[in-house]
């Protein structure tokens, strides 16, 4: 039954290829209400290839309030051109088009999305309750069945669970109960809170607790039966049934057609290609304020072409929705080709904490100087010595904010003192800060002598990727030369970048800042605590966290033990006014303590969308988390205007 | 000859297992592997990894054994034609390879001709005229063409491509025919956008031929064959062209053994620009994601077919020049 719906289905994908927009002009404005659905599956609706439109939403749809969204009711028809530079980037339309169980939108709270709703009990014991009706893309139901496939066949399967538990559903270790109330109802608890499942379930790679087990039962050894198994497994070059298993049910990258999706729109195109088309999902569970079935636009075109000639391409007006690839010093050559080429270029604004932050190693392995980058007066003249309004106006235009790496004013967390904590300009005070930290003799240079003698030289390591933080780098080795200090860049390559720093032999590096700034008390302040290895301030504790003591070091400086010991508070905080509170205190200390050298944030990221696209939002934030890039901005009601 | 044949084919083998030897302990000097490149790759964007499962990934690619372990595993799989799995692609070495392979050798092919089609008359030209304006004068533009970085120009070609001609940037056809079989449109498509790939590719490699042919073939000329054909009145074309154009061909066939690797491996980095949908992108990401089958596979392909490339060309020239006699007195 399931193979002779999945055939229709892969046709009529590849009928819409063809179609597009041409029949749409026939269907007067005001009907589309009425249909409330696509004309192509109308079409198929008459013809009998495709049940009912009420059959095919869940009985509850999620309704988007396109009013309060700021968006106009569109039209159904065209398909959206995307460039990517890499068949890596597949992943990025699980993240664009963003249906998640809870997710967020763009008033960035979480809400529940592809569930019906949820309950938590002081964030111990959450139950899921499914929407009634709701339906795979190929029209099979979706259920706790597929929540059960998952927790029970594959996390718990002896074989497939070596993989292990997902880290966010582990508590101190605590694996969580899991429970089939009934069809449409899952529970899963622990003994101890876990506010960071939720924000998981939300994320731009958020974590799949579900599986489209009617599919993928036949990859397994549990319910397949084991001939056709091994036929399949060696059909595909694979090494066992769990590898092949691993590569059919992947949700991040989908680049398998026949896997069951719930997303907007689903991938139509066998792998290895340069062109992915994903066709519209006629199973969709959201519909807009009339009732009309999302998404509008027909389908996605994914070309992907090498990063480097994106922005050339974007110019040439061979995308519809572009800010990949695309780089803030692209702007003006995208303004002028505009007009000809029938796009607008939007300036969103970027949620990181600093668009370009120093990471002080704390664990450097030289002794003298890792004795420096602890002490907080060191840090807090380094900071105090960058103009950063000369890096605003001569790398941003002036359209960045001066900031240390903190929230932005868009987080309902931001204080005034967080920003400006050690980051207006203040020679005189940098230069008493670094003679009080015992850098007072300085050689005929002018440049200042480390108690050891040496000059105070201090090697700023990059990941070479973006000559952004080299220009920034530049314009900051003027001003700290100007307090004694002098810099140098050296730029690496990512791995050994990031290697270095783990190691210790790396004094500064650079790199970009939060990663979530316009965050609120519900989400995870991580970031702000040494809790893993990639944070290139104390890379070793965080490995130490990451390990479970069973590598890195553990912490020794009781500022950042604090800071520790805050977020473990938090994790167990039962209100939202203790964890706002919580919050605060962290974004407090981690500013005033300056772990981390913020410059400028608020910076803008060229965003260049068709002159046909509509309900694109002129001004939003393009950031991964939580935004998902355009996910929480719902590309499922994008639409093209004649 | 047969002797001789079957000799250098025997060579062939313990060379190609020193090479594949060499190509996978280069892969494996960096430190670090596919999956740490993935992890900082996933960091760069802002994501996190459980570190937890990226130890299963590593195991369910048999990472976790010993690199000889993986080397004779991978070696065996070559001997039977599986060139393992691509971790980037996610599939079989040969299923990504295979699309890209017979583009490249389209644009090769198409560079090569042109490339001789430039550089032999201007080369006969320069050596018949030797230091007369022409001379120089072509030359010199033969040299523009090597100083010209290729990406600069392939940018710029584009560009115009685009202003003037409305041809889509990047790329060997319209992107509508990706995936397509081959029909008169997109072979129309592809002939629109291969003369820019063809032009910066061979524009690089014609100064060094021409500056060959009219070395070789000045050589040739100051020899007193030469000198006598012309005093017996041979007229002055056939005196080139009968013996001095083809003795100057000598390092012409021994260049055909560097012509088979280069066929299915093209222009790397003016690929990339161009954004062809050719190998050598695709050998340039597999080393710097540390993708380490699809590269080392596909290096060993590059390897095969220079062995043997340097096996037709040695032929070719034992056959086409008497002069050259094979050594250890084998049969002549």
């Amino acid at each position: 039954m399931f193979a002779s719906n999945w055939k229709w289905l892969r046709g009529f994908a590849a009928g819409v290829v063809f179609t597009l927009v041409a029949p749409l002009g026939l269907v007067p404005a005001g009907t589309q209400a009425l249909a409330g659905e696509a004309p192509e599956l109308a079409k198929l609706v008459e013809e009998g290839k495709l049940p009912p439109l009420a059959e095919r939403l869940p009985k509850h749809p999620f309704v988007v309030d396109m009013a309060a969204e700021n968006k106009e009711i569109g039209k159904y028809g065209g398909s959206l051109k995307l460039l990517m530079g890499s068949v890596k980037d597949l992943g990025q339309i699980t993240v664009y088009t963003y249906a998640r169980l809870v997710g967020y939108g763009p008033d960035i709270e979480i809400k529940p999305d592809i569930l019906e709703s949820y309950d938590s009990v002081d964030d111990k014991e959450f139950t899921f309750h499914i929407r009634e009706g709701h339906k795979w893309n190929d029209g099979q139901p979706f259920t706790a069945e597929d929540f059960r496939y998952f927790w029970e066949d594959m996390v718990k399967d002896p074989e497939l669970g070596r993989e292990g538990v997902p880290q966010e559903m582990l508590v101190d270790g605590e694996e969580p109960k899991f429970e089939v109330i009934d069809p449409l109802t899952v529970r899963y608890s622990w003994s101890k809170p876990n506010p960071a499942f939720l924000i998981a379930l939300a994320a731009p790679a958020p974590l799949y607790i579900y599986r489209p087990a009617h599919y993928m039962k036949q990859f397994h050894a549990k319910y397949a039966d084991k001939a056709k198994l091994d036929e399949m497994v060696a059909a595909a070059k694979a090494d066992s049934w769990t590898a092949l298993h691993t590569r059919m049910q992947r949700q991040r990258r989908p680049e398998n057609p026949d896997l069951p999706s719930l997303q907007a729109w689903y991938n139509s195109t066998p792998s290895p290609s340069e062109r992915y088309v994903w066709a519209r999902n006629p199973y969709f569970h959201r519909v807009d304020t009339d009732g009309n079935q999302l998404p509008y636009i027909n389908e996605i075109v994914m070309d992907i072409v090498s990063d480097e000639v994106i922005a050339a391409k974007t110019g040439g007006g061979e995308s519809d929705l572009q800010a990949r690839y695309i780089r803030f010093d692209n702007f003006t050559f995208l303004k002028e080709a505009e007009e000809k080429h029938g796009f607008h270029t939007y300036l969103w604004s970027t949620g990181k904490g600093s668009q370009v932050a120093l990471f002080p190693n704390l664990n450097a392995q030289d002794t003298v100087w890792r004795g420096l980058m602890r002490d907080v007066r060191f840090r807090r003249a380094l900071s105090l010595a960058i103009d950063r309004d000369e890096i605003n106006e001569v790398i941003y235009f002036g359209l960045a904010s001066p900031s240390a790496n903190t929230v932005m004013p868009e987080s309902p967390l931001f204080k005034e003192e967080y920003k400006d904590a050690w980051s207006v300009r203040d020679l005189d005070k940098a230069n008493q800060l670094l003679d009080e930290a015992g850098l007072g003799a300085r050689d005929s240079d002018g440049v200042r002598l480390l108690p050891t003698g040496q000059r105070a030289e201090i090697t700023v390591e990059s990941s070479g990727e973006s000559t952004e933080e080299t220009d920034v780098l530049e314009l900051i080795a003027d001003h700290w030369s100007q307090v004694g200090i002098k810099m140098f860049v050296r730029a690496s390559q990512r791995d050994i970048f990031r290697r270095r720093a783990y190691n210790g032999e790396t004094l500064m590096s650079v790199f970009s800042g939060m990663d979530n700034a316009i965050a609120n008390s519900e989400m995870s302040p991580q970031e702000m605590a040494p809790t893993s290895q990639p944070q290139l301030q104390w890379p070793k504790w965080g490995e130490y966290h990451d390990s479970k003591g069973k590598s890195g070091e553990p912490v020794d400086m009781p500022e950042a033990q604090a800071q520790l010991d805050r977020y473990n508070a938090w994790l167990l905080a039962g209100t939202k006014a203790e964890k706002r509170a919580i919050w605060q205190e962290m974004l407090h200390t981690y500013t005033d303590q300056v772990f981390t050298i913020g410059t400028v944030n608020n910076s803008r990221q060229p965003v260049v969308v068709s002159s046909k696209l509509r309900n694109v939002p002129e001004e939003a934030i393009y950031t991964w988390d939580p935004t998902a890039f355009f996910g929480v901005y719902r590309p499922d009601t994008f639409w093209f205007a004649e | 000859m047969l002797g001789y044949i079957i000799k250098r084919a025997l060579y062939m083998v313990p060379t190609l297992v020193l090479t594949s030897i060499l190509i996978f302990t280069l892969i494996e000097l960096p430190p670090g592997d596919y999956f740490e490149s993935y992890i900082t790759e996933l960091l760069a964007s802002g994501e996190t990894v459980d570190p937890q499962k990226i130890e299963f990934l590593r195991q369910e690619y048999g990472f976790d054994l010993p690199a000889y372990e993986r080397y004779f595993k991978w070696a065996f799989g070559l001997l039977q034609g599986d060139l393992g799995y691509s971790f980037e692609y996610q599939l079989p070495v040969s299923d990504v390879i295979g699309d890209r392979l017979w583009l490249t050798i389209i644009v090769t092919f198409f560079t090569i001709i042109f490339t001789w089609a430039i550089a032999f008359p201007i080369g006969i030209y320069s050596a018949t005229r030797q230091y007369s304006w022409g001379d120089y004068g072509l030359t010199f533009l033969g040299l523009l063409g090597l100083a010209t970085p290729n990406f600069l120009l392939a940018l710029v070609m584009m560009y115009f491509a685009k202003e003037w001609f409305g041809t889509s940037i990047g790329g060997l056809y319209d992107s509508e025919y990706i995936g397509q079989p081959m029909s008169w449109g997109k072979f129309l498509s592809v002939l629109e956008h291969l003369w820019i790939p063809v032009i910066v590719i061979g524009t690089s490699g014609t100064a060094g031929m021409i500056r060959r042919v009219r070395a070789n073939l000045l050589d040739e000329l100051r020899k007193p064959y030469v000198t006598t054909a012309r005093a017996k009145g041979m007229p002055e074309f056939r005196a080139l062209m009968k013996y001095p154009f083809r003795m100057s061909l000598n390092f012409f066939i021994a260049d055909i053994g560097g012509i088979l690797p280069q066929v299915i491996s093209g222009a790397e980095i003016v690929a990339i620009v161009l954004s062809l949908q050719t190998t050598g992108p695709l050998l340039i990401t597999a080393l710097q994601s540390q993708d380490m089958y699809l590269a080392g596979s596909f290096l060993m392909l590059l390897a095969f077919l220079t062995v043997i490339g340097t096996l037709i060309s040695d032929i070719a020239l034992a056959f086409l020049d008497p002069r050259i006699r094979l050594a250890g007195g084998v049969s002549r």
